[in-house]
Protein backbone atom coordinates (compact mmCIF):
# COMPACT_ATOMS: atom_id res chain seq x y z
CA UNK A 1 0.00 0.00 0.00
CA UNK A 2 1.24 3.50 -0.80
CA UNK A 3 1.77 5.65 2.27
CA UNK A 4 2.62 8.68 0.15
CA UNK A 5 1.98 9.32 -3.51
CA UNK A 6 3.35 12.48 -5.11
CA UNK A 7 2.46 13.39 -8.66
CA UNK A 8 3.90 16.14 -10.77
CA UNK A 9 4.65 18.36 -7.79
CA UNK A 10 5.75 21.92 -8.49
CA UNK A 11 6.77 24.49 -5.91
CA UNK A 12 7.73 27.96 -7.01
CA UNK A 13 8.47 30.42 -4.20
CA UNK A 14 7.15 33.95 -4.37
CA UNK A 15 10.71 35.19 -4.92
CA UNK A 16 10.76 33.24 -8.19
CA UNK A 17 12.92 30.29 -7.09
CA UNK A 18 11.56 27.01 -8.43
CA UNK A 19 12.44 24.39 -5.82
CA UNK A 20 10.33 21.50 -7.19
CA UNK A 21 9.85 20.93 -10.87
CA UNK A 22 7.26 18.25 -11.61
CA UNK A 23 8.47 15.68 -9.06
CA UNK A 24 6.69 12.32 -8.74
CA UNK A 25 7.37 9.51 -6.26
CA UNK A 26 5.75 6.77 -4.23
CA UNK A 27 6.51 5.70 -0.66
CA UNK A 28 5.28 2.33 0.55
CA UNK A 29 3.72 1.82 3.98
CA UNK A 30 6.20 0.70 6.64
CA UNK A 31 9.38 1.29 4.67
CA UNK A 32 12.41 3.52 5.08
CA UNK A 33 12.41 5.78 2.06
CA UNK A 34 15.55 7.81 1.43
CA UNK A 35 15.58 10.89 -0.69
CA UNK A 36 19.08 11.63 -1.89
CA UNK A 37 20.13 14.94 -3.28
CA UNK A 38 22.76 17.61 -3.04
CA UNK A 39 22.24 20.93 -1.26
CA UNK A 40 19.64 22.93 -3.12
CA UNK A 41 18.11 19.88 -4.84
CA UNK A 42 14.73 20.65 -3.24
CA UNK A 43 14.73 17.98 -0.50
CA UNK A 44 13.76 20.31 2.36
CA UNK A 45 11.11 22.02 0.25
CA UNK A 46 9.62 18.61 -0.53
CA UNK A 47 9.54 17.72 3.18
CA UNK A 48 7.94 21.08 3.97
CA UNK A 49 5.27 20.41 1.36
CA UNK A 50 4.65 16.83 2.52
CA UNK A 51 4.34 17.92 6.16
CA UNK A 52 1.70 20.53 5.19
CA UNK A 53 4.04 23.36 6.15
CA UNK A 54 4.19 24.73 2.61
CA UNK A 55 1.56 24.78 -0.10
CA UNK A 56 2.69 23.50 -3.49
CA UNK A 57 2.20 25.60 -6.60
CA UNK A 58 0.68 22.64 -8.44
CA UNK A 59 0.59 18.83 -8.45
CA UNK A 60 -0.99 16.40 -6.04
CA UNK A 61 0.07 14.72 -2.81
CA UNK A 62 -1.95 11.96 -1.19
CA UNK A 63 -1.13 10.24 2.07
CA UNK A 64 -2.92 6.96 2.83
CA UNK A 65 -5.32 7.91 0.03
CA UNK A 66 -6.17 11.34 1.49
CA UNK A 67 -5.35 14.61 -0.22
CA UNK A 68 -3.02 16.33 2.22
CA UNK A 69 -4.41 19.82 1.57
CA UNK A 70 -8.09 19.04 1.58
CA UNK A 71 -7.73 16.90 4.70
CA UNK A 72 -4.71 18.54 6.30
CA UNK A 73 -6.09 18.31 9.85
CA UNK A 74 -6.47 14.52 9.58
CA UNK A 75 -3.05 14.18 7.93
CA UNK A 76 -1.30 16.31 10.55
CA UNK A 77 -2.51 13.94 13.25
CA UNK A 78 -0.76 11.05 11.45
CA UNK A 79 2.62 12.57 10.69
CA UNK A 80 5.60 14.01 12.53
CA UNK A 81 8.66 15.80 11.30
CA UNK A 82 12.17 16.27 12.58
CA UNK A 83 13.41 19.28 10.66
CA UNK A 84 17.03 20.31 10.13
CA UNK A 85 16.58 23.03 12.75
CA UNK A 86 15.73 21.34 16.05
CA UNK A 87 12.34 22.40 17.32
CA UNK A 88 12.59 21.90 21.07
CA UNK A 89 11.50 24.35 23.77
CA UNK A 90 14.68 24.89 25.73
CA UNK A 91 12.76 26.49 28.61
CA UNK A 92 10.91 23.19 29.18
CA UNK A 93 12.45 20.07 30.68
CA UNK A 94 12.85 16.86 28.66
CA UNK A 95 9.64 15.36 30.09
CA UNK A 96 7.73 18.64 29.76
CA UNK A 97 8.70 18.80 26.09
CA UNK A 98 7.41 15.27 25.59
CA UNK A 99 4.15 15.92 27.43
CA UNK A 100 3.68 19.18 25.50
CA UNK A 101 4.00 17.25 22.24
CA UNK A 102 1.47 14.66 23.42
CA UNK A 103 -1.01 17.41 24.32
CA UNK A 104 -0.66 18.96 20.86
CA UNK A 105 -1.70 15.58 19.43
CA UNK A 106 -4.39 15.04 22.08
CA UNK A 107 -2.84 11.85 23.45
CA UNK A 108 -4.37 10.93 26.82
CA UNK A 109 -2.20 11.61 29.86
CA UNK A 110 -1.84 7.97 30.90
CA UNK A 111 -1.00 6.86 27.35
CA UNK A 112 1.44 9.76 26.99
CA UNK A 113 3.26 8.74 30.17
CA UNK A 114 3.59 5.17 28.93
CA UNK A 115 4.92 6.29 25.56
CA UNK A 116 7.28 8.74 27.18
CA UNK A 117 8.84 6.04 29.36
CA UNK A 118 9.25 3.70 26.36
CA UNK A 119 10.78 6.39 24.16
CA UNK A 120 13.18 7.62 26.84
CA UNK A 121 14.41 4.03 27.13
CA UNK A 122 14.56 3.35 23.37
CA UNK A 123 16.41 6.59 22.67
CA UNK A 124 18.76 6.23 25.65
CA UNK A 125 17.73 9.52 27.21
CA UNK A 126 17.50 8.37 30.87
CA UNK A 127 20.75 9.95 31.96
CA UNK A 128 19.82 13.34 30.52
CA UNK A 129 16.59 13.64 32.52
CA UNK A 130 18.18 15.60 35.34
CA UNK A 131 19.85 18.20 33.10
CA UNK A 132 18.24 21.23 31.49
CA UNK A 133 17.51 20.86 27.78
CA UNK A 134 19.48 24.01 26.95
CA UNK A 135 22.67 22.26 28.13
CA UNK A 136 22.26 19.28 25.75
CA UNK A 137 24.69 18.77 22.89
CA UNK A 138 23.44 19.00 19.31
CA UNK A 139 23.33 15.19 18.99
CA UNK A 140 21.24 14.72 22.15
CA UNK A 141 18.89 17.52 21.12
CA UNK A 142 18.45 15.77 17.77
CA UNK A 143 17.74 12.48 19.56
CA UNK A 144 15.19 14.20 21.81
CA UNK A 145 13.64 15.85 18.77
CA UNK A 146 13.07 12.43 17.19
CA UNK A 147 11.75 10.98 20.47
CA UNK A 148 9.34 13.94 20.72
CA UNK A 149 8.12 13.30 17.21
CA UNK A 150 7.36 9.70 18.13
CA UNK A 151 5.11 10.74 21.06
CA UNK A 152 2.10 10.95 18.79
CA UNK A 153 2.84 7.48 17.38
CA UNK A 154 2.88 8.84 13.82
CA UNK A 155 2.23 6.69 10.79
CA UNK A 156 4.87 8.62 8.85
CA UNK A 157 7.98 10.18 10.34
CA UNK A 158 9.83 12.73 8.22
CA UNK A 159 13.51 13.22 8.97
CA UNK A 160 15.28 16.05 7.19
CA UNK A 161 19.01 15.22 7.07
CA UNK A 162 19.01 13.72 10.58
CA UNK A 163 22.71 12.83 10.61
CA UNK A 164 24.18 15.96 9.07
CA UNK A 165 27.23 17.13 11.01
CA UNK A 166 27.38 13.98 13.16
CA UNK A 167 30.50 11.89 13.72
CA UNK A 168 30.46 8.29 12.44
CA UNK A 169 29.55 6.70 15.83
CA UNK A 170 26.57 9.03 16.29
CA UNK A 171 25.52 8.35 12.70
CA UNK A 172 25.58 4.60 13.22
CA UNK A 173 23.61 5.01 16.48
CA UNK A 174 21.08 7.13 14.57
CA UNK A 175 20.79 4.48 11.83
CA UNK A 176 20.06 1.81 14.44
CA UNK A 177 17.47 4.08 15.97
CA UNK A 178 15.72 4.55 12.65
CA UNK A 179 15.66 0.80 12.01
CA UNK A 180 14.20 0.34 15.48
CA UNK A 181 11.48 2.92 14.80
CA UNK A 182 10.50 1.09 11.63
CA UNK A 183 10.69 -2.41 13.14
CA UNK A 184 9.27 -1.78 16.64
CA UNK A 185 6.71 0.93 15.89
CA UNK A 186 5.87 0.09 12.26
CA UNK A 187 6.40 3.72 11.30
CA UNK A 188 7.07 4.68 7.69
CA UNK A 189 10.24 6.78 7.59
CA UNK A 190 10.80 9.40 4.94
CA UNK A 191 14.39 10.53 5.18
CA UNK A 192 16.46 13.04 3.27
CA UNK A 193 20.22 12.79 3.11
CA UNK A 194 23.18 13.57 0.92
CA UNK A 195 25.18 10.56 2.11
CA UNK A 196 25.10 7.65 -0.39
CA UNK A 197 26.26 5.21 2.26
CA UNK A 198 23.46 6.19 4.63
CA UNK A 199 20.78 5.69 2.00
CA UNK A 200 22.34 2.39 0.94
CA UNK A 201 22.58 1.01 4.51
CA UNK A 202 19.16 2.04 5.72
CA UNK A 203 16.66 2.19 2.96
CA UNK A 204 14.06 -0.06 1.47
CA UNK A 205 13.67 2.43 -1.37
CA UNK A 206 15.95 5.19 -2.59
CA UNK A 207 15.02 8.15 -4.72
CA UNK A 208 17.69 10.45 -6.12
CA UNK A 209 16.63 13.96 -7.01
CA UNK A 210 18.30 16.84 -8.73
CA UNK A 211 17.06 20.35 -9.48
CA UNK A 212 13.63 19.67 -8.03
CA UNK A 213 12.97 16.51 -10.00
CA UNK A 214 13.49 12.81 -9.37
CA UNK A 215 16.34 11.31 -11.39
CA UNK A 216 15.88 7.69 -10.40
CA UNK A 217 13.92 5.64 -7.85
CA UNK A 218 14.36 2.03 -6.83
CA UNK A 219 15.46 -0.48 -4.24
CA UNK A 220 19.11 -0.33 -3.09
CA UNK A 221 20.04 -3.60 -4.81
CA UNK A 222 18.59 -2.33 -8.07
CA UNK A 223 20.65 0.83 -7.74
CA UNK A 224 23.78 -1.04 -6.67
CA UNK A 225 25.50 -0.41 -10.01
CA UNK A 226 25.11 3.31 -9.34
CA UNK A 227 25.72 3.37 -5.60
CA UNK A 228 28.39 0.78 -4.95
CA UNK A 229 30.39 0.36 -8.11
CA UNK A 230 34.11 1.03 -7.68
CA UNK A 231 35.49 3.93 -9.65
CA UNK A 232 38.97 4.64 -10.91
CA UNK A 233 40.42 8.13 -10.46
CA UNK A 234 43.56 9.35 -12.24
CA UNK A 235 44.77 12.76 -11.07
CA UNK A 236 46.91 15.12 -13.14
CA UNK A 237 48.74 18.34 -12.37
CA UNK A 238 46.80 20.39 -14.94
CA UNK A 239 43.57 20.29 -16.86
CA UNK A 240 45.51 20.22 -20.16
CA UNK A 241 47.51 17.13 -19.12
CA UNK A 242 44.28 15.36 -18.18
CA UNK A 243 42.71 16.29 -21.53
CA UNK A 244 45.69 15.11 -23.56
CA UNK A 245 45.89 11.81 -21.69
CA UNK A 246 42.11 11.30 -21.95
CA UNK A 247 42.22 11.29 -25.76
CA UNK A 248 44.95 8.63 -25.85
CA UNK A 249 43.60 6.54 -22.95
CA UNK A 250 40.27 6.11 -24.78
CA UNK A 251 42.00 3.57 -27.04
CA UNK A 252 43.11 1.52 -23.99
CA UNK A 253 39.97 1.43 -21.83
CA UNK A 254 36.35 2.39 -22.51
CA UNK A 255 35.82 6.04 -21.52
CA UNK A 256 32.94 8.46 -21.94
CA UNK A 257 33.23 12.20 -22.43
CA UNK A 258 31.71 12.76 -18.96
CA UNK A 259 34.67 10.90 -17.40
CA UNK A 260 36.98 13.84 -18.00
CA UNK A 261 36.52 16.19 -15.07
CA UNK A 262 38.88 19.18 -14.94
CA UNK A 263 42.28 17.78 -13.96
CA UNK A 264 41.02 14.24 -13.31
CA UNK A 265 39.72 11.25 -15.19
CA UNK A 266 37.06 9.43 -13.17
CA UNK A 267 35.43 6.34 -14.62
CA UNK A 268 33.49 3.27 -13.50
CA UNK A 269 35.44 0.03 -13.34
CA UNK A 270 33.58 -2.29 -15.66
CA UNK A 271 35.92 -5.31 -15.76
CA UNK A 272 36.67 -5.79 -12.08
CA UNK A 273 40.07 -4.24 -11.63
CA UNK A 274 41.59 -5.14 -15.01
CA UNK A 275 40.90 -1.60 -16.31
CA UNK A 276 42.97 -0.29 -13.42
CA UNK A 277 45.89 -2.56 -14.34
CA UNK A 278 45.62 -1.68 -18.04
CA UNK A 279 45.48 2.05 -17.41
CA UNK A 280 48.30 1.92 -14.87
CA UNK A 281 50.57 -0.08 -17.17
CA UNK A 282 49.82 2.22 -20.11
CA UNK A 283 50.57 5.37 -18.07
CA UNK A 284 53.89 3.95 -16.92
CA UNK A 285 54.90 2.46 -20.30
CA UNK A 286 54.27 5.72 -22.15
CA UNK A 287 55.71 7.81 -19.32
CA UNK A 288 52.58 9.92 -19.05
CA UNK A 289 52.98 12.42 -16.18
CA UNK A 290 50.24 11.92 -13.56
CA UNK A 291 49.89 12.55 -9.83
CA UNK A 292 48.12 9.37 -8.77
CA UNK A 293 45.77 6.54 -9.66
CA UNK A 294 43.34 5.04 -7.18
CA UNK A 295 40.11 3.12 -6.66
CA UNK A 296 37.32 5.06 -4.96
CA UNK A 297 33.66 4.73 -4.01
CA UNK A 298 31.30 6.96 -6.01
CA UNK A 299 30.18 10.22 -4.43
CA UNK A 300 26.71 11.59 -4.92
CA UNK A 301 28.12 13.88 -7.57
CA UNK A 302 29.55 10.88 -9.46
CA UNK A 303 26.16 9.17 -9.37
CA UNK A 304 24.46 12.32 -10.64
CA UNK A 305 26.95 12.72 -13.46
CA UNK A 306 26.46 9.13 -14.47
CA UNK A 307 22.68 9.24 -14.23
CA UNK A 308 22.22 12.54 -15.96
CA UNK A 309 24.80 11.47 -18.52
CA UNK A 310 22.48 8.59 -19.31
CA UNK A 311 19.48 10.97 -19.40
CA UNK A 312 18.04 9.39 -16.25
CA UNK A 313 15.98 6.25 -15.97
CA UNK A 314 13.79 4.44 -13.49
CA UNK A 315 14.72 1.15 -11.87
CA UNK A 316 12.17 -0.93 -9.93
CA UNK B 1 -7.81 22.53 24.86
CA UNK B 2 -5.01 23.37 22.42
CA UNK B 3 -5.33 27.01 23.48
CA UNK B 4 -4.53 25.96 27.03
CA UNK B 5 -1.57 23.84 25.84
CA UNK B 6 0.01 26.80 24.02
CA UNK B 7 -0.90 29.09 26.94
CA UNK B 8 0.81 26.69 29.38
CA UNK B 9 3.98 26.56 27.26
CA UNK B 10 4.18 30.35 27.25
CA UNK B 11 3.46 30.65 30.98
CA UNK B 12 6.37 28.25 31.58
CA UNK B 13 8.53 30.48 29.40
CA UNK B 14 7.51 33.47 31.54
CA UNK B 15 8.44 31.63 34.74
CA UNK B 16 11.75 30.67 33.16
CA UNK B 17 12.36 34.30 32.18
CA UNK B 18 10.79 36.07 35.16
CA UNK B 19 13.12 39.05 34.71
CA UNK B 20 11.01 40.08 31.68
CA UNK B 21 8.24 41.00 34.14
CA UNK B 22 10.65 43.19 36.11
CA UNK B 23 12.09 44.82 32.98
CA UNK B 24 8.72 45.69 31.47
CA UNK B 25 7.28 47.07 34.70
CA UNK B 26 10.35 49.10 35.62
CA UNK B 27 9.69 52.11 33.40
CA UNK B 28 5.97 52.53 34.31
CA UNK B 29 6.93 52.15 37.97
CA UNK B 30 9.45 54.98 37.65
CA UNK B 31 6.77 57.14 36.05
CA UNK B 32 4.37 56.26 38.85
CA UNK B 33 6.74 56.86 41.74
CA UNK B 34 9.12 59.57 40.53
CA UNK B 35 7.34 61.47 37.79
CA UNK B 36 4.03 61.72 39.64
CA UNK B 37 5.83 63.05 42.74
CA UNK B 38 7.78 65.66 40.76
CA UNK B 39 5.03 66.78 38.39
CA UNK B 40 2.22 66.38 40.94
CA UNK B 41 2.99 69.70 42.65
CA UNK B 42 2.74 71.78 39.48
CA UNK B 43 -0.40 69.92 38.40
CA UNK B 44 -2.20 70.94 41.59
CA UNK B 45 -2.38 74.42 40.09
CA UNK B 46 -4.72 73.20 37.33
CA UNK B 47 -7.03 71.35 39.70
CA UNK B 48 -5.56 67.83 39.68
CA UNK B 49 -5.34 66.93 43.36
CA UNK B 50 -3.92 63.40 43.07
CA UNK B 51 -1.64 63.33 40.02
CA UNK B 52 -0.62 59.69 40.70
CA UNK B 53 -4.26 58.64 40.29
CA UNK B 54 -4.44 60.87 37.20
CA UNK B 55 -1.53 59.23 35.36
CA UNK B 56 -2.34 55.68 36.53
CA UNK B 57 -4.60 54.89 33.48
CA UNK B 58 -1.85 56.00 31.08
CA UNK B 59 0.64 53.84 32.93
CA UNK B 60 -1.74 50.87 32.66
CA UNK B 61 -1.62 51.30 28.87
CA UNK B 62 2.18 51.65 29.03
CA UNK B 63 2.44 48.46 31.13
CA UNK B 64 0.20 46.67 28.62
CA UNK B 65 2.50 47.66 25.78
CA UNK B 66 5.54 46.45 27.69
CA UNK B 67 4.07 43.12 28.73
CA UNK B 68 2.40 42.43 25.38
CA UNK B 69 5.49 43.22 23.35
CA UNK B 70 6.77 39.90 24.63
CA UNK B 71 3.94 38.22 22.71
CA UNK B 72 5.79 39.25 19.56
CA UNK B 73 9.28 38.57 20.90
CA UNK B 74 8.10 35.08 21.83
CA UNK B 75 7.70 34.28 18.11
CA UNK B 76 11.36 35.02 17.41
CA UNK B 77 12.47 33.00 20.44
CA UNK B 78 10.22 30.07 19.57
CA UNK B 79 11.57 30.06 16.02
CA UNK B 80 15.19 29.81 17.14
CA UNK B 81 14.97 27.87 20.42
CA UNK B 82 11.45 26.58 20.57
CA UNK B 83 8.60 24.68 19.04
CA UNK B 84 7.27 27.31 16.59
CA UNK B 85 7.65 25.12 13.49
CA UNK B 86 6.68 21.87 15.24
CA UNK B 87 3.42 23.43 16.44
CA UNK B 88 2.61 24.60 12.91
CA UNK B 89 2.58 21.03 11.57
CA UNK B 90 0.71 19.63 14.59
CA UNK B 91 -3.06 19.17 14.37
CA UNK B 92 -3.70 22.48 16.13
CA UNK B 93 -5.91 25.25 14.78
CA UNK B 94 -4.06 28.44 13.85
CA UNK B 95 -6.51 30.49 15.91
CA UNK B 96 -5.67 28.38 19.00
CA UNK B 97 -1.95 29.06 18.50
CA UNK B 98 -2.51 32.83 18.36
CA UNK B 99 -5.08 32.84 21.16
CA UNK B 100 -2.88 30.81 23.54
CA UNK B 101 0.00 33.22 23.06
CA UNK B 102 -2.16 36.34 23.29
CA UNK B 103 -3.84 35.16 26.50
CA UNK B 104 -0.47 34.62 28.19
CA UNK B 105 0.45 38.22 27.37
CA UNK B 106 -2.90 39.32 28.83
CA UNK B 107 -2.19 37.35 32.00
CA UNK B 108 1.23 38.96 32.30
CA UNK B 109 -0.37 42.38 31.80
CA UNK B 110 -2.82 41.68 34.65
CA UNK B 111 0.05 40.68 36.92
CA UNK B 112 1.91 43.90 36.18
CA UNK B 113 -1.22 46.07 36.41
CA UNK B 114 -1.97 44.48 39.81
CA UNK B 115 1.52 45.40 41.03
CA UNK B 116 1.10 48.98 39.74
CA UNK B 117 -2.30 49.24 41.50
CA UNK B 118 -0.88 47.93 44.77
CA UNK B 119 1.99 50.44 44.65
CA UNK B 120 -0.43 53.25 43.79
CA UNK B 121 -2.37 52.48 46.99
CA UNK B 122 0.60 53.99 48.86
CA UNK B 123 -0.09 57.21 46.94
CA UNK B 124 -3.71 57.36 48.18
CA UNK B 125 -5.20 56.12 44.91
CA UNK B 126 -8.71 54.72 45.32
CA UNK B 127 -11.26 53.48 42.80
CA UNK B 128 -14.10 55.93 43.19
CA UNK B 129 -16.60 53.89 41.12
CA UNK B 130 -16.49 50.95 43.54
CA UNK B 131 -16.87 47.25 42.73
CA UNK B 132 -18.70 47.75 39.43
CA UNK B 133 -16.03 50.22 38.38
CA UNK B 134 -13.37 47.67 39.32
CA UNK B 135 -15.04 45.04 37.09
CA UNK B 136 -15.21 47.48 34.21
CA UNK B 137 -11.53 48.35 34.70
CA UNK B 138 -10.65 44.63 34.57
CA UNK B 139 -12.59 44.26 31.33
CA UNK B 140 -11.00 47.36 29.81
CA UNK B 141 -7.50 46.15 30.76
CA UNK B 142 -8.29 42.72 29.29
CA UNK B 143 -9.43 44.16 25.97
CA UNK B 144 -6.57 46.66 25.78
CA UNK B 145 -3.99 43.94 26.43
CA UNK B 146 -5.73 41.56 24.00
CA UNK B 147 -5.61 44.20 21.27
CA UNK B 148 -1.95 45.06 21.86
CA UNK B 149 -0.87 41.40 22.12
CA UNK B 150 -2.59 40.59 18.81
CA UNK B 151 -0.97 43.64 17.23
CA UNK B 152 2.54 42.76 18.45
CA UNK B 153 2.05 39.13 17.35
CA UNK B 154 1.20 40.26 13.81
CA UNK B 155 4.00 42.85 13.70
CA UNK B 156 6.57 40.26 14.79
CA UNK B 157 5.59 37.98 11.89
CA UNK B 158 6.03 40.89 9.45
CA UNK B 159 9.51 41.89 10.61
CA UNK B 160 12.71 39.91 10.03
CA UNK B 161 14.33 39.91 13.49
CA UNK B 162 14.10 40.99 17.14
CA UNK B 163 16.25 44.09 16.68
CA UNK B 164 14.03 45.56 13.97
CA UNK B 165 10.97 44.52 15.98
CA UNK B 166 12.18 46.31 19.14
CA UNK B 167 12.98 49.43 17.12
CA UNK B 168 9.55 49.48 15.50
CA UNK B 169 7.81 48.87 18.84
CA UNK B 170 9.69 51.78 20.43
CA UNK B 171 8.72 53.95 17.48
CA UNK B 172 5.06 53.05 18.08
CA UNK B 173 4.82 53.10 21.89
CA UNK B 174 6.33 56.50 22.68
CA UNK B 175 4.23 58.56 20.20
CA UNK B 176 1.11 56.65 21.25
CA UNK B 177 1.87 57.39 24.91
CA UNK B 178 2.76 61.06 24.54
CA UNK B 179 0.04 61.83 21.98
CA UNK B 180 -2.68 60.71 24.37
CA UNK B 181 -4.15 62.07 27.58
CA UNK B 182 -1.80 59.87 29.65
CA UNK B 183 0.02 62.79 31.28
CA UNK B 184 -2.35 65.79 30.89
CA UNK B 185 -6.07 66.48 30.41
CA UNK B 186 -7.45 66.94 26.90
CA UNK B 187 -9.03 70.33 27.67
CA UNK B 188 -5.55 71.82 27.99
CA UNK B 189 -4.96 71.17 24.28
CA UNK B 190 -6.19 72.97 21.18
CA UNK B 191 -5.76 72.96 17.40
CA UNK B 192 -4.11 70.14 15.45
CA UNK B 193 -2.57 68.52 18.51
CA UNK B 194 -6.01 68.14 20.11
CA UNK B 195 -7.29 66.44 16.93
CA UNK B 196 -4.34 64.01 16.87
CA UNK B 197 -4.77 63.18 20.56
CA UNK B 198 -8.50 62.65 19.98
CA UNK B 199 -7.82 60.32 17.08
CA UNK B 200 -5.58 58.17 19.28
CA UNK B 201 -7.84 55.32 20.47
CA UNK B 202 -5.82 54.99 23.68
CA UNK B 203 -6.92 58.52 24.62
CA UNK B 204 -10.47 57.17 24.98
CA UNK B 205 -9.33 54.07 26.85
CA UNK B 206 -7.28 56.23 29.25
CA UNK B 207 -10.19 58.68 29.71
CA UNK B 208 -12.58 55.82 30.49
CA UNK B 209 -10.17 54.27 33.00
CA UNK B 210 -9.56 57.69 34.55
CA UNK B 211 -13.27 58.33 34.90
CA UNK B 212 -13.72 54.99 36.66
CA UNK B 213 -10.80 55.65 39.02
CA UNK B 214 -11.44 59.32 39.82
CA UNK B 215 -15.21 59.75 39.47
CA UNK B 216 -17.93 57.96 41.38
CA UNK B 217 -20.52 58.23 38.60
CA UNK B 218 -20.14 56.06 35.50
CA UNK B 219 -21.17 57.67 32.20
CA UNK B 220 -22.69 54.66 30.45
CA UNK B 221 -22.53 56.01 26.88
CA UNK B 222 -18.85 56.86 27.13
CA UNK B 223 -18.01 53.43 28.54
CA UNK B 224 -20.07 51.63 25.86
CA UNK B 225 -18.29 53.64 23.15
CA UNK B 226 -14.88 52.62 24.49
CA UNK B 227 -15.90 48.95 24.76
CA UNK B 228 -17.17 48.97 21.18
CA UNK B 229 -13.99 50.69 20.01
CA UNK B 230 -11.84 48.10 21.78
CA UNK B 231 -13.98 45.22 20.48
CA UNK B 232 -13.42 46.37 16.90
CA UNK B 233 -9.69 46.89 17.54
CA UNK B 234 -9.36 43.43 19.15
CA UNK B 235 -11.10 41.84 16.18
CA UNK B 236 -8.82 43.61 13.71
CA UNK B 237 -5.57 42.83 15.57
CA UNK B 238 -6.49 39.17 16.16
CA UNK B 239 -7.52 38.71 12.52
CA UNK B 240 -4.27 40.31 11.35
CA UNK B 241 -2.21 38.06 13.65
CA UNK B 242 -4.10 35.01 12.35
CA UNK B 243 -3.60 36.12 8.76
CA UNK B 244 0.15 36.57 9.32
CA UNK B 245 0.47 33.15 10.93
CA UNK B 246 -1.36 31.53 8.03
CA UNK B 247 1.00 33.32 5.64
CA UNK B 248 3.96 31.62 7.36
CA UNK B 249 2.99 28.47 5.46
CA UNK B 250 2.39 30.08 2.06
CA UNK B 251 5.81 31.41 1.11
Amino acid sequence: MAAIRVENLVKKYKNGVQALDGLSLRVNDGEIFSLLGQNGAGKSTLINVLTTYLRPTSGSVTMFGKDIYRESAAIRAQISCVAQRTSIDIHLSLTENMMFQSKLYKVSKSEAKKRMETLIKVFGLERYLKYSVSSYSGGIKRRLDIALSMMSNPKVLFLDEPTVGMDIQSRIAMWNMMKKIRNDFGTTIFLTTHYLEEADQLSDTICIMKKGKEVIQGMPHALREYLRQDMMKISFATKEEAKSCFQQLKSVIALKEIDLRHDKIITNLKNNHSDLEKANRWLLDYKIPFLGIEIMQPTLEDVFIRLTGENGKEVY
Amino acid sequence: MSVFTIFWRNVKWRFHNAFTVVITILQPMLWLVLYSAVAGQSMQGIGITNYTAFILPGLIVLVSFGACSSSGIMNYLMKTDGSFYRVLIAPVQRSSIVLGQVLEAVLCTFLEVAIIFIVSLFFSVKIASGFLGMLLIVLLVFMTAFFIAGLTYAISLCLPNEVVYETVMNAIVLPVFFLSTALFPLDMLSGGLAIVVNLNPFTHVINALRALILQGNIITLDIIFVFLLLAVMCFISFSWALHRLRKETSL
